[in-house]
Formats: structure tokens, C-alpha cells, sequence
């Protein structure tokens, strides 16, 4: 408390200390420099980087205070490895010949006939073409760069080499720290992802055809080679998919038409061409990278060869230079027609519905929307609503006023006039603008309380099992009518701990699992909408979702007036993005390897094959590979994810991304090549599904040992050479697993246990998170916290959002005199300091500033002060649209809305019987030392 | 004579046990070959596993009445894990988690199907024998 200067702030650095503090282990603990054996005891904070100890592990973040000048680095000794001297200003690192580096990961394959050249000179393969998109920068040489980080001078040469040299693992002292007597851990030098989500860079380099991380993830880039590494690995072997991800403006993926050659694909495996095919025979032959079969190239795909054996036409091909492609296709892979566009709206109007204004913000957001629904003219739209009957609506192009037809025998539905329900958007486009004006005042004065969700669910299957579509369903009680009726269940504390806590967290009624299989055999997504205060049962209604590659939109205690936004925009965003429908999706991978589970929300429809009838940007799927043999002889795996879809346009086409990844022999370079992300994702979809089968303990519990037991693997790996004392070691590439690990342990759907989280929120969460892509995920585990008071007092206005520092989440950064946004890509809540500058709080709230702040919106008013904190709210809404983030203000004390908005998430305290981050690192260590 | 008669009247029985199960082993592993899928997959296995937990429990208590007091100790074991199951509600295949459950499900079944032979062999054997007390 009471660090003013945000550059000086202690936390900004994530580890300066690193390896320097340890006076209880042994000297030579790792090598040291000679020139500090000395280790400062009272370390200045302005002291530069240079004069630690750890100047040798570059690949350890070393915060540069920015105040400070860059020092000059000394030259080096290193008395442990033979290079000594590297001067480190004379030797630019690309012409360092990498054989000599003691740890070149992948010696070059000369016999390889992929078209990876063995890199020379330490430059990177680049194709001898002109234009080729995805050709990389020339970067440095180096295989295992280490993200970037901020403050990092972003690889000197010294880095460079010493890097290469040293074995690169970074550690943790857990001795006691200077200036206290307890044992512990420095916070300060505990690493944070205070900078956004930085995946591996190494294998985009290695393989520059490969696909953008952004669609495929593997959870590490060095797939084992061997049956035992597998099981040495501990933690998740696998990938994150992301078919349809968001591309920036200005990228697009590569459409291609075939036409008359039809898709090359190869004869045995189904692999659709990519660029780590070989042509061969002149040409006339081109060999499949995934089962090396020799298949025939199509007379009109031929082309010669040229002297280096490529494709003459390679730049007219970006099938063969592009990782990911989209093809049209043709009849062949139409199983009817390509559908249009459907929307159908399952609205609930009993009594809380229309009370909560759920039915007017709803109404009024789809009729905004009919303009920007995708597919026109060939969209489809229906409405029905329910109660404790169903309301069907005629809505055809020739009448002018919609007419309610009531169905109210519920056990034996059926459907009145079938065709004039769904209709062409474009041709009762005024029927349809009628209706949506008219719904809110419809039921106005409807006081039924009963709910028939089960019968409206029968019904919307009859309608739209002809087409398929996308089902939006609105739900605002607990299904309480016909069948699918759902009890009241998990308000009894005392089932929590007991073998039954879990069936709590799956659905009550089979009902629900067996619509969502039905819906998803007629290619209908379900999007269920939540918004009761009491309980729904998402546990159940999220099954729909769950099934159909759906998504959970839970609001609790919905009042139009707070909640009316977010509900606007996320529901605007869920009808207008690009959406894939009547898909389906193949992971294929090369031979040795499988995918043996899949994880996210979706159905299977073979071992293999993910039914997933409407897809989009906002949905990541998981798998977990398993070696089929013990061992993998070949030298690279490759993998490609084949999503087949018809676009709104009414294409069906084939998204294509391919990707290749080396194989590994050791260990150690498993670990140094995994990606934190895409284990953090693996992880956590495991540890939910494991809620719905065990008690949450139990899940929490098998994520700590997971994570445990990859330390201790990591550890033995090192603790032979080295005297490594009481340090934590743990590879660079997993510095922030730690404390991952932590915020999912204290995520929504596994904290505590019965009054931490209510059931419905959990279990929304959980839906949530099975879908999140690795970015959203791992903004929601750790979500930033930024400092906002200073940059609005500033005067200059270009300075942007960029600039504000992202600080640890912990109670302690948070000053009584400052006002803090914080922000986990959900929600902003805005945290004002208790003894914060009036003025600014005037600035921003007006004159209501003193009242309560749970009733006072931040509008825009006329000051610089207050355009700044919108633009600064828009611009952070604006970053991450896939859902709407409401801003919640909360005032220093003000208890209890401050604890659940804001302290319950500061994952690095204790809270509740939890630990904080130095705890869970003591914990975790005690556990990685014990033997076995 | 009647000796003979329960042995056979079993006999017939356990074979029919054995047909359900391997019926439900082939749908299983035409799911896993993708000959099938999984929602005809699962219909066809959960139309029988009712009959196939009926017959069970009718051929429990048939030993049972017919004083074959050992035989009907063996098939307790069985006939208590259906009702386990039934009482649980997990009796019947998960169209939508059939992929994640294909192992356990297999597993479950082979070993339904070894425990049905080992009692078709004593069943046969003690035929046999009675057969033969008989013939003397």
C-alpha cells in the first residue's frame, strides 16, 4: 500500500530476484557468476539487471525498471561451460553456427523430404517465392526464444547465446527473505502474466506454413516420441482448436474452388492437400504427409516441377503455401441442399419474465438485429412463446398482422399450420417487425407462473427438424410444466462433500440430454439465455447447449435497467457474427498418434467426428492425443483440423488448417516447449468435467497433483547435475502454470463448496469455460487490474490504453487513493479508493457520487475526466467483444458487494480457507520435494 | 426326468442371455468401426437391456424355485449390479456421451459375457451329469 509510482511498483517486476536470495542452499546451486558471490543483501530497487546474479538465465523475465537507463553488460564469465568470453556486442546470434549449440533442440533432417530445408546460417527456411503470405521475418535463430517479454531487451546477442548454452529452467528461492525472518517466498519475485497471452513463437518459426496459433494449440509443440515420455509428461497431451477463429482485418483466409479437379485429397488417409505435401515423379505424384501414401495428381492440378523439386505454380497455390485454407465443396460432401440461415426463438413470457423487462430487451434487440442476421434473403426466423402453453405465431408474408395460435395440450403436442411458422425473413419482413413490436406489450398483464420449457422444446424440434438452425432459447423460471419439470435441488448444504454432490451438477431429467442428442441429429444449436435470480437448473438447461456446440448466457436477478446492455449486445453478437452451420469436424493427425477424447461443447458422431450444428468464432474444442504405438519413428507430426460447413451464403465449404510439429526424444525439451495456455485450457476442461462426475475437492485435488507431479518430473530432470537445495524450479515456458493453476482452483465452478458459489452460477460458469477460447480463458483466470487515476489526470490525451500497467491481482496493490479498473473480459468493475481525490469521483459520477455506487452507472458527462474513462471502457469493450462487459462500481468498504465483485476474485490472496500465491507455491514445493 | 427339464429350460435360458449380450457387443463395436451411428447405435442396445435384465432375474429365481440354491448364489452377483444399475438409472446407453463410455461399456459387457459362459458350462455339465443319473 502506498506505492504512488506504478513504474517503481514492486509487483511490475516479475523477477528480478530470481535464484540471487538463497543463502540456505548450497553455493554452486546453479552456477553463478563469479562476479556475484556475493549476493546483495538489501537489494536497491533501482539496481540494475545486469548485477544480478541471474544475468545468466535470460530466459528468466527480467523486469527493466523503466526509469532506469539500460546498463552496460559487463562481460560475462561463465565458469561452468567452456565458452567462456562471449562478447556479447560483436556476435550478431544469426551467425553463430547453431551446431554449436550445446542444446540444438532439432538438428536439421537432411533426408526429410518435407519441404523444411535445414535451416543454413541460422536463417530460417523461407520458399524462394514472391509473395508468399505467411513467409516469416528473418528472425533470429534461436529455437527456444522465449516470449517477449515487456522490459525484456527483446533478445541481445548475449541473451542470445548464453541462452543456448545455459540449460534453461528457470527457479524460485524458498529460502528466507532478506529483512524477515519467515520462511517464504519473495512475492515480488513470483513471475505474473502481467503482459497479454504470448504463445510459443518457436514452432511458427521452425514450421513457418504452419497454421496461426490462433486456430490450433498444441499444449507442447514437442510431441514424445515414446510411450514412457507420455507418461513422464503429466500434464494434459493435446490441442485447442479454434475452427472459426476471428482473424484481424486484413487477413483472410484463402478461399479456394476446385471446381471440375474436385478437392485433392489423399486416397487412404483423407488428408486434404496441404503445404507438407511432396510432389515427386516430375510432377505427375505427390506424397501424403500423413501416411507417406503416393497418390496421382489430377491432370488438371499438374504442374512441372522445378530444379528444387517445387511447383512452378506454387504462388498461385495458396493451398500448398498456407496453413489455412477454405475450400468450396462440391456435391460430394452435401448430404441435402445447403440450408439457409434459421433462427428460432423460444421465448418464455410467465410472469418473472415479463416483470424482469426480459421479453422488451430481447424484442427489441432481434428487431434491430433482422437487418444484420447473416444469409439474406435466404434467412429464416419463428417465434414461439410459452408459458404454461405454447403460443405458436403465423407469420406469413401475406397477412399483415401476426396471428397467436395457443396450443394448451401439452402431453401430446402438435404444431398448427407447420409452414407458416418458419418463414423467408425477407418476404414477411413486416409481419415479423409487427410481431416483435407487439411481443412485450402481448403479455403485458400475463400472470401464469408456470413454465412449459419440455413441450416448447418438442415443439421447436417438430418445426425445425426439416431445416435445422439455431434455437435461442429464453428462460426465465424453472421449467415447472409438462414433462421436463424440474425440481428445486441444491439448497441443502449438507449434500455437499458426499458421494452425491456431483448429481447436483448434471442434469436432473433425461429429457434434457436426450433433446439435446435429438437436436443435434436435425442440426440444431441450442444458445440457452438464463435469467432468474432463483434457481433454473442450469445444470439441466445447459445440457441443450452442452450437446449442440451451444453456448450458456446466464443472467441472475435480470432487471432490464442494469443488465439490459449486456444482454443487448451479447445477444445482438450471438445473431450477427458469422456463423458455420450444419457442421461437422475431423482432427487428423499422422500416423503414431490419435486423438482419444475430445472436451468442449459439442456431440460426437463417431469416435471422431464432432457434430457441431452451428459453430462460430467464440468456440474453442479440446483433445487429448495418445501415442498409438510405443514408439513414433518419424520426425514430425503433423495435424489438420477439417471443419465442414455451410456458410451463411449457402456455400458448403471445407475449413482447412494444417499445422506440423517436431518430435522429441527428451524430456526436457517436452517441457521447455509446452505452451501454458493451451495446458491451462486442457486443464481446466478436465477438472470441470471431473465436477460432474466427483466432488469438486476431488477436482481440485487431481489438478494440484497434476500440476505437482509435472514439477517433480521436472525437477528430477535436473536435480542430479544440479545441488538445487530448496529451489523450485520449473521450465520457462511453465512459469505462470503456478499460478494458473491457483485461479482455477479458485475459478467459479471449483471454489469452495456449497455457500461460495450459488449452483446455477457454477454451473454456467462451467458451461462458459468449456467453451472459452485459450485467450478469454486465461484473461478470465487472471484477469488484469489496472490503475486508472493517474492516467486521467494526466493532460495529454493521445497517450492510450496500451500504456496503463496491468498490476497483480492482490489486495495489496489496490491504494485507498486510487481508483482501479478491474477487468476479466466478462465484467469491468471499477474500484474506487476510499480516500480518492474527490474531484475525481465528482468528474466521473457527477453529483451522486457520494450516494451508493450499486446504483449509479458511470454515464458520460461533460468533463475531460469522464471521456477519458469511457473511451478507456469502450476501448477495453472493444477488445474483446464476445461478450459484453458491464461495468459494476464499487467503492473501497463497501461490503458486501465489494467482496464478490472484486476481493473474492484477487486469485493472489487467501480467502476462504485458500490459499494466496506464496502459499500454494510453499504448498506445491513441499509437495514436488516429498519423495517419492 | 424333471431334473433334466430345469437344465435344459436354463440351458435356454443362458443362451438367450448370451445372444442379448453379444448383440449389444456388436452394436458397440459397429459404433467403434463408424458402420453405425450412434443414435440407431444406442436405440438398438437400450431395447434389449430391459429384456436382458428380466430374463436374468427370471433365471435367478427359477433356480431358485427349483431348489438349485448354488446356481442361483452364482447368477447373484449379476442380477444384483442390474438392479444396481436400474435403481441408479444408469441401465441404458448415453446417446450423447456413447464415445466417452464405448470403453467401459465393452468392458462391462465382456465381462457379462465370460460370467454368462462360465455358468452356461456348469449348466451344461450338471445337464450332462443329470442326463446321465437319469440314463442309470
Amino acid at each position: 500500500m502506498g506505492t504512488r509510482n506504478p513504474e517503481m511498483t514492486p509487483f511490475s517486476s516479475s523477477g528480478p530476484l530470481v535464484g540471487s536470495y538463497d543463502e540456505s542452499s548450497p553455493p554452486p546451486s546453479i552456477p553463478l557468476p563469479q562476479s556475484t558471490s556475493i549476493p546483495p543483501r538489501f537489494p536497491a530497487p533501482p539496481q540494475s539487471a545486469s548485477q544480478f546474479p541471474q544475468q545468466q538465465f535470460p530466459t528468466i523475465p527480467q523486469q527493466q525498471f523503466p526509469s532506469i537507463p539500460p546498463p552496460q553488460f559487463p562481460q560475462q564469465q561463465f565458469p561452468t561451460i567452456p565458452h567462456q568470453q562471449v562478447p556479447h556486442q560483436q556476435v550478431p546470434h544469426q551467425q553463430v553456427p547453431h551446431q554449436q549449440f550445446p542444446h540444438q533442440p532439432f538438428p536439421a533432417m537432411p533426408n526429410q523430404p518435407a519441404p523444411y530445408a535445414p535451416p543454413l546460417q541460422g536463417q530460417p527456411y523461407a520458399p524462394p517465392l514472391q509473395g508468399q503470405p505467411y513467409a516469416p521475418p528473418p528472425l533470429q535463430r534461436q529455437p527456444y526464444a522465449p516470449p517477449p517479454f515487456q522490459g525484456q531487451p527483446s533478445g541481445p546477442p548475449l541473451a542470445a547465446n548464453i541462452q543456448a548454452l545455459m540449460e534453461d529452467f528457470s527457479s524460485l528461492s524458498v529460502g528466507s527473505i532478506p529483512g524477515s525472518i519467515e520462511p517464504g517466498v519473495d512475492l515480488k519475485a513470483l513471475p505474473r502474466p502481467l503482459d497479454a497471452d504470448i504463445h510459443p513463437k518457436s514452432l511458427s518459426d521452425m514450421y513457418p506454413m504452419n497454421c496461426n496459433p490462433r486456430y490450433l494449440r498444441l499444449t507442447t509443440t514437442g510431441i514424445p516420441s515414446s510411450q514412457s515420455l507420455v507418461s513422464r509428461w503429466h500434464l494434459p497431451l493435446g490441442a485447442v482448436v479454434c475452427p472459426l477463429a476471428q482473424v484481424p482485418d486484413g487477413e483472410e483466409v484463402p478461399i479456394i474452388n476446385f471446381a471440375s479437379t474436385g478437392i485433392i485429397r489423399c486416397r487412404r488417409c483423407r488428408t486434404y492437400v496441404n503445404p507438407y505435401v511432396t510432389f515427386t515423379d516430375a510432377g505427375r505424384k505427390w506424397r501424403c504427409n500423413m501416411c507417406s501414401l503416393l497418390n496421382d495428381v489430377p491432370g488438371d492440378y499438374f504442374a512441372h516441377l522445378d530444379a528444387t523439386g517445387r511447383r512452378i505454380d506454387l504462388d498461385q497455390r495458396p493451398e500448398l503455401t498456407q496453413g489455412s485454407v477454405e475450400f468450396v465443396a462440391p456435391t460430394e460432401y452435401m448430404v441435402r441442399p445447403p440450408m439457409p440461415p434459421l433462427y428460432f426463438f423460444l421465448i418464455d413470457v410467465s410472469v418473472s419474465a415479463v416483470r424482469s423487462g426480459m421479453i422488451e430487451v430481447v424484442a427489441k434487440t432481434i428487431r434491430s438485429c433482422l437487418d444484420k442476421l447473416p444469409g439474406f434473403p435466404r434467412t429464416q426466423i419463428g417465434f414461439a412463446t410459452f408459458d404454461s402453453t405454447i403460443h405458436f405465431y403465423n407469420l406469413k408474408s401475406s397477412l399483415t398482422q401476426p396471428q397467436m395460435m395457443v396450443v394448451s395440450d401439452l402431453d401430446d403436442i402438435f404444431v398448427p399450420l407447420p409452414d407458416d411458422l418458419l418463414v423467408n425473413l425477407s418476404e414477411s419482413r413486416n409481419v415479423v417487425e409487427t410481431f416483435l413490436d407487439s411481443l412485450p406489450s402481448m403479455f403485458q398483464d400475463n400472470v401464469n407462473v408456470e413454465s412449459a420449457l419440455g413441450p416448447a422444446l418438442k415443439a421447436a424440434l417438430m418445426l425445425m427438424s426439416q431445416l435445422g438452425g439455431k434455437l435461442l432459447i429464453f428462460q426465465n423460471t424453472l421449467p415447472s410444466f409438462g414433462v421436463g419439470r424440474l425440481k428445486l435441488r441444491g439448497d441443502d448444504p449438507r449434500v455437499y462433500g458426499t458421494d452425491k454432490e456431483h448429481m447436483l451438477r448434471i442434469p436432473e431429467d433425461p429429457l434434457y440430454k436426450q433433446m439435446a442428442a435429438e437436436f443435434t441429429k436435425f442440426q440444431i444449436g441450442v444458445d440457452v439465455y438464463a435469467f432468474s435470480d432463483k434457481y433454473t437448473d442450469i445444470a439441466s438447461l445447459g445440457t441443450l447447449a452442452k450437446y449442440t456446440g451451444g453456448q450458456v448466457y446466464y443472467y441472475p436477478g435480470f432487471q432490464s435497467a442494469i443488465h439490459g446492455e449486456k444482454l443487448k449486445h451479447e445477444l445482438a453478437r450471438d445473431l450477427t457474427r458469422e456463423t458455420a452451420w450444419e457442421s461437422v469436424m475431423r482432427v487428423r493427425c499422422g500416423k503414431g498418434v490419435r486423438f482419444s477424447s475430445y472436451h468442449g461443447n459439442f456431440m460426437l458422431r463417431s469416435t471422431d467426428l464432432l457434430a457441431l450444428p452451428a459453430v462460430d468464432c467464440d468456440k474453442a474444442f479440446a483433445m487429448q492425443l495418445s501415442l498409438e504405438d510405443t514408439l513414433l519413428t518419424t520426425q514430425t507430426v503433423y495435424f489438420q483440423v477439417a471443419l465442414l460447413y455451410t456458410a451463411s451464403c449457402g456455400e458448403r465449404r471445407i475449413r482447412v488448417h494444417t499445422a506440423a510439429a517436431p518430435v522429441v526424444t527428451d524430456l526436457a525439451e517436452m517441457y521447455r516447449q509446452a505452451d501454458t495456455g493451451a495446458i491451462v485450457s486442457l486443464l481446466s476442461r478436465l477438472a470441470i468435467e471431473k465436477t460432474l462426475s466427483s466432488k469438486l475437492e476431488d477436482a481440485r485435488n487431481s489438478l494440484q497433483l497434476r500440476i505437482t507431479k509435472a514439477l517433480k518430473e521436472y525437477r528430477n530432470l535436473y536435480s542430479v547435475q544440479h545441488r538445487l537445495g530448496g529451489r523450485i524450479i520449473y521450465p520457462e515456458s511453465l512459469k505462470f502454470l503456478l499460478l494458473y493453476g491457483l485461479s482455477l482452483y479458485k475459478s467459479t465452478p471449483l471454489r469452495g463448496g456449497y455457500p461460495d458459489v450459488a449452483l446455477d452460477e457454477r454451473c454456467a460458469a462451467g458451461f462458459t469455460m468449456m467453451t472459452l477460447s485459450v485467450e478469454k480463458l486465461l484473461k478470465l483466470l487472471y484477469p488484469s487490474l489496472i490503475w486508472v487515476d493517474e492516467h486521467l489526470l494526466k493532460t495529454t490525451d493521445h497517450e492510450d490504453i496500451e500504456s496503463l500497467k496491468r498490476l497483480p491481482l492482490a489486495a495489496s496493490s489496490l491504494d485507498s487513493r486510487g481508483l482501479y479498473i478491474y477487468d476479466d473480459g466478462f465484467r469491468i468493475v471499477v474500484w474506487f479508493g476510499r480516500v480518492l481525490a474527490p474531484d475525481i469521483a465528482m468528474n466521473l459520477l457527477g453529483p451522486e457520487c457520494a450516494a451508493e455506487l450499486s446504483k449509479v452507472s458511470l454515464g458520460k458527462r461533460d468533463n475531460e475526466m469522464s471521456r477519458k474513462m469511457i473511451k478507456i471502457v469502450e476501448k477495453l469493450r472493444e477488445s474483446e467483444p464476445s461478450y459484453y462487459k458491464l461495468c459494476h462500481l464499487v467503492r473501497q468498504g463497501e461490503q458486501p458487494r465489494e467482496g464478490f465483485l472484486l476481493l473474492m476474485n484477487l486469485v493472489e490472496d487467501p480467502m476462504g480457507g485458500t490459499n494466496g500465491y506464496v502459499d500454494w507455491v510453499l504448498q506445491v514445493h513441499r509437495q514436488v520435494q516429498q519423495n517419492p | 426326468m424333471g431334473g433334466l427339464l430345469v437344465w435344459l429350460v436354463s440351458f435356454f435360458f443362458l443362451i438367450a442371455l448370451l445372444i442379448i449380450i453379444v448383440f449389444q457387443l456388436m452394436c458397440l463395436a459397429d459404433l467403434e468401426f463408424d458402420y453405425i451411428n450412434p443414435y440407431d447405435s444406442s436405440k438398438r442396445i437400450n431395447r434389449v437391456i430391459l429384456p436382458e435384465f428380466i430374463t436374468q432375474g427370471v433365471l435367478c429365481a427359477f433356480f431358485l424355485l427349483t431348489g438349485h440354491w448354488f446356481m442361483s448364489l452364482l447368477c447373484g452377483p449379476y442380477l444384483y449390479y442390474n438392479v444396481r444399475q436400474y435403481t441408479r438409472k444408469q441401465h441404458l446407453v448415453d446417446v450423447t456421451e456413447i464415445f466417452n463410455m464405448l470403453d467401459k461399456e465393452k468392458k462391462r459387457r465382456l465381462f457379462k459375457l465370460f460370467y454368462l459362459v462360465f455358468l452356461l458350462f456348469l449348466c451344461i455339465f450338471w445337464m450332462i451329469l443329470t442326463a446321465l443319473e437319469d440314463h442309470e
